[in-house]
């Protein structure tokens, strides 16, 4: 039986008054993937915004490789580690003085206190890996400052992978890849899944491609909608049948993608 | 107006004097500010210019790319009002500029959180309302022994040993502060909600990053003076910004560059009996000039 690496128990978030999650329960174990679906202020960012204790939970509870969640948003910081997040728009002063290698080896880093040059020579061959990972090696010198939005993207997939962990949250990951840089970064979740074992738990207006490429399906909308495989989970029928045409007609929308 | 802050007695001897040569000149004049420098009062004033260049431009580049800029000028302009309470009731300024700036930091760091307002706007807000009660408080005080005009443009050349040590003690804590949490202090700077879901306590860490902030600005007052106190955090910071690409290389040569212009400015003070912490701006300014020429001249050659 797998490992249960990430739970949710009727998690409710509030939005200052708004309750924009109400009572959400799910798992996810180690080697699977979730994607959550749902329209436009679903409240898919809000959860997963608590689940990484970035927002505070009203009630219910989440647990990540046993440790649970505290209401400040605290976890053990090994469980921490264990953790990387991809979010959904990555805002930042351009100016900042930066080199991708930097930014990548942040992520390395155990944030702590520590001296500056720790680690140095295993962070070096880390970060070089990550970025030949996400074929960004070139990357390697250049300042954040200049990057495009598909770079940008790779790079913080590899500030993602530079330290193996056991849990990988991805707001919209894949917006602004092209179409090859698209299908290689699904092949390397899929990689990661299989032979390393990271659970991924990744939000997603792609409906086609939670299809083809995720084990299983959470559709929220404030609420959960409903869960399970692709196939029944995102059935014409199903979504129809259980939701109503509003979320119908929201899936015809998102899979002329 | 004319600073009546105590200059270097060093005047370029009056060159009438045709058949002497420029370079018999020179010679004369960099054995006056030798001499000069042989003095404990101009030793300990270049060491305190260094300390203060140091660690305004090691926090210096935090504070530009954090946008606090403004925050050390509201900060030194603010703490008129402790020192002209400390004039007032009898105390020793020195004593009381320090736990009201950090008072004043982490009250701002507060009003940041807890308010929807922008932060130079609530910024302006405090800076203004504390220099009108500083200047009220002072229309009580009546003649300041100490002078308005050191306390304005400050004083470096009074710097004493007790200062020194404060200041060195301040230093190592900056760099033991910095040092020690670089990559939690890079995350923050560049993106507050990925260092939230690292686990940073973001708030603590900013709090105490304004703590440091206001401590250094405090203890630079009495050099500098409470209106060119920010130049030191600023200006060096901006200079190194120009010129790295690499966070690590900014951070270091913002300081080196904090350190150097201190040297400078006061030989520039000795060599043409100019005020001193007003020489120092003066050079970091052309520091400034010269990095941002410099990227253009690289890409013209």
């Amino acid at each position: 039986m797998r490992e249960t690496v990430l739970a949710v128990e009727r998690l409710s978030v509030h939005r200052g008054a708004y309750e924009a999650v109400q009572e959400v329960s799910f798992s996810l174990e180690a080697g699977t993937d979730l994607a959550i679906v749902g329209p436009n202020g679903a409240g898919k960012s809000t959860l997963i915004q608590a689940i990484l204790g970035i927002l505070p939970c009203q009630s219910g509870h989440v647990a990540v490789l046993g440790a649970s969640l505290s209401r400040a948003g605290k976890l053990p910081p090994a469980v921490r580690q264990q953790i990387a997040y991809l979010p959904q728009s990555f805002s930042f002063d351009r100016r900042i003085p930066m080199t991708v290698a930097e930014l990548v080896g942040l992520g390395w880093d155990q944030l702590g206190l520590q001296l500056p040059w720790a680690g140095r020579r295993a962070r070096g061959r880390a970060i070089r890996q990550a970025l030949a990972q996400v074929d960004a090696i070139s990357l390697i010198d250049q300042s954040v400052g200049g990057l495009s939005g598909g770079e940008t993207k790779r790079v913080l997939l590899a500030y993602c992978l530079v330290r193996p962990r056991r849990l990988l949250i991805l707001d919209e990951a894949p917006a602004g890849l092209d179409v090859r840089s698209e299908s290689d970064f699904y092949q390397l979740l899929s990689d990661l899944k299989q032979e390393q074992g990271w659970a991924i738990l990744q939000v997603s207006h792609d409906l086609e491609m939670v299809r083809r490429n995720c084990d299983r399906v959470v559709c929220l909308n404030r609420r959960l909608l409903c869960q399970g495989i692709p196939e029944v989970a995102l059935s014409l029928e199903s979504l129809t049948t259980a939701y109503g045409s509003e979320f119908a007609h929201y899936r015809h929308q998102h899979s002329e993608h | 107006m004319a600073p009546s802050s105590r200059t270097i007695g060093i005047s370029i001897q009056n060159t009438s004097d045709s058949n002497m040569s420029i370079s018999t000149e020179l010679t004369a004049t960099l054995a006056r500010v030798i001499d000069l420098f042989q003095f404990p009062f101009m030793q300990r004033a270049l060491l305190g210019g260094i300390l203060t260049g140091l660690m305004g431009g090691l926090l210096g580049s935090f504070t530009i790319l954090r946008q606090l800029s403004f925050f050390s000028d509201a900060l030194g302009h603010s703490a008129l009002l402790g020192i002209s309470l400390a004039v007032l009731l009898g105390l020793n300024p020195a004593l009381v500029v320090l736990p009201f700036a950090v008072l004043f930091g982490l009250g701002v760091t507060y009003l940041l959180e807890k308010t929807q307002l922008w932060t130079d706007a609530l910024l302006n807000i405090i800076y203004s309302s504390s220099l009108a009660l500083a200047v009220i408080t002072l229309s009580f005080v009546g003649q300041y022994k100490g002078g308005l005009n050191n306390l304005l443009f400050g004083d470096i050349l009074a710097v004493r040993e007790i200062d020194l040590w404060l200041s060195g003690l301040l230093l190592l804590g900056c760099i033991l502060f910095i040092g020690l949490t670089l990559r939690t202090q890079m995350l923050l700077t560049l993106n507050e909600p990925m260092a939230k879901a690292r686990g940073v306590a973001v708030s603590a860490q900013r709090s105490a990053f304004i703590v440091l902030l206001s401590l250094v600005v405090a203890v630079s007052i009495k050099a500098i003076g409470v209106l060119l106190v920010s130049a030191f955090v600023v200006i060096p910071a901006c200079a190194s910004q120009l010129l790295c690409q690499k966070f690590t290389h900014h951070l270091l040569l913002s300081a080196a560059l904090g350190a150097l212009s201190a040297v400078f400015g006061m030989l520039l003070s000795a060599v043409f009996n100019l005020p001193s912490g007003p020489s120092i701006v003066v050079v970091q300014v052309t520091m400034f000039l010269g990095a941002a020429i410099l990227p253009h001249f690289r890409a013209t050659v």
